[in-house]
Parts: structure tokens; sequence; C-alpha cells
């Protein structure tokens, strides 16, 4: 790796102040796990790296007024273990779950996943599909946006270069939201994702028809994205496994996959049309499994 | 440069290094602890998993700046003046490595999970391992020897029909 000066950061306000000290001149550090590897490869290393895996007020996993709040600098192995995730959100745990392997997520973090920006990040579908948040802090204080609206291409973010990632929020109204991740690799351990798949749905209160349904796709388009036809084709309509696979197969019409030495494009566009019914299968199976628990 | 001070197999140990420097590095170049091997150096092969905080890592993704105040086990750690650590005695008793490179990161892989999971089943063996690469055996003699282990650790006799 070539030389770099390291400042270590104590807390999120730090950060911001060393950003903007910094200037373009400096990347932040988080877990390493994707930083790391590309400084290694990289002949453009920053001159500074700014270190914020000590900022503790990152870590924090809470509910708030707003809704569940993730810090940026929380790991793919407490994601796993935290308790409220697992009881509130068990698609984010099965999305944490099958990134790289126990060491990757030990140092990896959510925040350095979304910021990678690639578009196989496992974290990413099933955070759109619960339509979750982002709050990015800068010079000029905080400002939120929804996460879908957070990329903007392969590798690339709206956030600016003075701006940190500091936490993901799941909205109130989502609380309770059954949801299901699937991720389809080439190896059950440590592989990428050649397509993954988030679903969310709420089942209407007097008939069993789709209720606010979401479908996030990632490795499919240069960004993760949503497949907002099938969702409006699922919209009030019957719970069938026969429009499920319907919605599988309009959303292969709103993905741009690739072909690449993982995956011709043709593989991927049967992938998401079969893995979109898994994935509305297991959120409906999620949500009949509430339905029994309350009644 | 940074100053680091960490706490290595129960040990404290400072060195002045270049920003830049990993820990795996730091281990082995700084103080001499060479069990953590190099392999990818990009995070996939698992062969330099050192245990940081009570959670295996690897070592040549994170800066030595960054294990500054940790506690880190490598697999020098292990054993001590009586003998083998119980996992180490069951891959030797196993027969489980061949070339052994694979073999500390894969110890300390099992170790940690163990600490956690006394009773591992065989699929969580396989998840706890995933990181670690094994360009030799075909990892089923390193799944038995770390049930083999675990039924030493928890005091039962070893189950060789099982
Ligand atoms: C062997 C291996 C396997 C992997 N497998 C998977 C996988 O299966 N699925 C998957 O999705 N990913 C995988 N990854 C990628 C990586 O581990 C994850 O993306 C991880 O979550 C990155 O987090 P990090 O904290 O390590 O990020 P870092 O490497 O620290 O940072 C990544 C980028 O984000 C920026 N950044 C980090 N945090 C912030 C912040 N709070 N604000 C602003 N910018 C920030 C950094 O400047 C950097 O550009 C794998 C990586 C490895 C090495
Ligand atoms: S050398 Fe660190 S994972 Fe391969
Ligand atoms: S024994 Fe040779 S790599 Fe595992």
């Amino acid at each position: 790796m070539r030389a770099f000066e390291l400042v270590t950061a104590t807390d999120c306000r730090h950060a911001v102040a060393l950003l903007a000290e910094y200037g373009p001149f400096a990347k932040v550090l988080a877990g390493g796990t994707d930083l790391l590897v590309e400084l290694k490869s990289s002949p453009h290393v920053p001159e500074v790296i700014i270190d914020i895996s000590r900022a503790e007020d990152l870590k924090i996993i809470a509910v708030t007024d707003e809704g569940l709040s993730i810090g940026a600098l929380v790991t793919h192995t407490e994601i796993m273990r935290s308790a409220l995730i697992r009881e509130m959100f068990p698609a984010l745990v099965d999305a944490a779950h099958t990134i790289g392997a126990v060491q990757t997520r030990n140092l990896g973090t959510l925040g350095g996943n979304l910021m990678s920006g690639v578009p196989s990040m496992d974290s990413g579908p099933a955070l759109i599909a619960l339509d979750a948040l982002v709050t990015v802090a800068g010079p000029a204080g905080r400002r939120q946006m929804p996460l879908a609206e957070f990329f903007v291409g392969p590798r690339k973010t709206i956030l600016k270069p003075d701006e940190l990632l500091a936490e993901i929020v799941i909205p109130k109204q989502n609380f309770g939201k059954p949801a299901h991740f699937v991720k389809f690799g080439l190896r059950k351990g440590q592989a990428l994702a050649l397509v993954n798949v988030a679903a969310s749905l709420w089942v209407g209160r007097d008939k069993q028809v789709f209720a606010a349904p979401r479908i996030a796709l990632g490795a499919v388009a240069p960004t993760v994205i949503r497949a907002p036809k099938a969702e409006a084709y699922l919209e009030g309509r019957a719970i069938t496994p026969e429009a499920m696979a319907e919605a599988g197969r309009i959303a292969v019409g709103e993905a741009k996959p690739i072909s690449d030495f993982r995956a011709s494009a043709e593989y991927r566009q049967d992938l998401i049309a079969v893995l979109i019914k898994r994935a509305l299968e297991g959120a409906c199976a999620q949500a009949k499994a509430k339905r029994d628990r309350e009644t | 440069m940074a100053n680091v001070t960490l706490n290595v197999n129960g040990e404290a140990r400072t060195a002045s290094v270049p920003p830049e420097t990993t820990l795996l590095k730091l281990l082995r170049d700084n103080f001499n602890l060479t069990g953590a091997k190099l392999g990818c150096d990009v995070g996939d092969c698992g062969a330099c998993t050192v245990i940081v905080d009570g959670k295996p890592v690897n070592a040549c993704l994170m800066l030595a700046g960054q294990a500054d105040g940790r506690d880190v086990l490598t697999i020098e750690g292990l054993a001590t003046l009586d003998g083998l650590h119980p996992i180490q005695k069951a891959f030797e008793d196993n027969a489980s490595l061949q070339c052994g490179f694979c073999g500390p990161g894969i110890i300390l892989s099992a170790k940690a999970l163990l600490d956690e999971n006394p009773a591992p089943t065989a699929q969580q063996i396989r998840d706890a391992l995933a990181g670690n690469l094994c360009r030799c055996t075909g990892y089923t003699k390193i799944i038995e020897a770390v049930q083999d282990a675990a039924r030493a650790l928890r005091g039962e006799p070893a189950d060789k029909a099982a």
C-alpha cells in the first residue's frame, strides 16, 4: 500500500470536522473491507485516511421517534446479533448473514456497504424494500433522504465529499412489515450475488390482497433498484402464486442486467423472475406466521 | 509514523510503524509472530485470521493503528508449556491438515466459534469456517476435528464412531 497519513475521529462531529479540514485529499475508513482492498491495488491513494472506526456514537441501534435507527458503523455481525433487529426485521439479519464470511462481517459495516455503492451490495435491497432513509452529517448539519435516492450509479452516491453517512432509519410505519431477502450466488459461502432480491408487503385488512408491496433488486442495474411496475401490478391484487410469478416476470422488464464473468444477462433475467417469486412467498409466509401468532 | 500498543497473546507490545501498515504486517514483521499467514492480502482466504477483542478478523484488512489498544490473539497464543490447545490436539489427532498453511487461521476461527457455541452443528461449523480456504484437504477432517475439539472442551470423551 502507498503511504498516507492516518487520523482518528473520536465521534461523528469530529469526523465531519476532519473531513472539512482535509477536504478532497481525505477518505473515510470504517471497517476497511472494501477500502483497504481498493488502496492495495490503486495507484491513487488519498493523502489522508480518516479512521472513523472508533466513533462510538455511530454504532448505536435504537428505536427513536422516527423509527429504527442503525448507526453507519454497526457491523454486519452486530446486525445479526441485535435482539431488536432479529425481532423486528429478520430480513435484515438474513441479508447481513450472506455478506462475505465471519471475518468480513466482524469488520464490515452497514454504512461501508451502502457507501461502496456496488450494485450487488447485500444490505441495499432489504433496506430499500422497507423504505429506509439515510441521515447524512455535514458541515451545515444533517439532511435526510430515502435510501432509494442515495445511489446515483455504480460506486456513486449523492454524498458530498465533506459529508458522512451517519445512520440508516427504517420508518415507524414499517415496524412489523413482513419482508424477505433472497440472494443467489455461485457458492453458499463468501460469494457476491448474481442477483439479490428483497420484498416487503402488508396483507389487506379485510381481504387477502397485497398492500404497499415493495420489491428491490441488486446486481441487475447500475444501482440497487425498485421494480415500480411489478409493485403497481401487485397493489390491491389477491395474494396468489400466479400473481407473484407475474410480478417476477414484469420486473424482468424493469431491470438491465449485464453479462459478466459470473453470469450472462439472460441467466440473471431468469433469476430475477424466480427470486422475486421466492421473496414474495417468504414475505407472505412471514405475514401468515405473524397472524397465527396474534390470533 | 503510527505508535501502537496492543495486547498480543496476553503481553503488551508496542511498535512505531508507517500508517499504511496492516495488522498482519505488524504481527509478522515487527513482532516476529509468523503464525498468521499472508495469503491473498484481500480478505478472501482467511490465512491471516487472528482474533481481535474476541472476534476473528482478517489481519490483512485491518490497519495496525486500528488495532491500537486492542486484545489480539494469534495462533502462537494457544498452546501452553503443558501442551497443545484442545483444538490443536484435535487437528493433530484427526490429521486434519496437509501443508498446514490454512491451519492457524482455521484453528482461530474454530476457537472463536467454540468460545461462543460449545456444541455447534456441522452446518454452523461450515458457516464459521467459510472465510478460511484450504487448498489441500477438502475440509472433511477439519470439520471432524472441530467436532472432536468441541467434545473435548465440553469434557466429553472423543466419539470416533459418530
Ligand atoms: C472477502 C470479502 C467478501 C465480501 N463479500 C461481500 C458480500 O457477499 N456482499 C456484500 O455486499 N459485500 C461484500 N464485501 C464487501 C464489503 O465487505 C462490504 O461492502 C462492507 O460492508 C464494507 O464496509 P466497511 O466498513 O468495511 O467499509 P470500508 O472499506 O471502510 O469503506 C468502504 C467505502 O465507504 C466509505 N465509507 C465507509 N463508511 C462511511 C461513512 N459512514 N460515511 C461516508 N463514507 C463511508 C469509505 O470511504 C470507502 O470508500 C466483501 C468484502 C470482502 C473483502
Ligand atoms: S491474507 Fe488475509 S484473507 Fe487472505
Ligand atoms: S492444509 Fe494446505 S491449505 Fe489447508
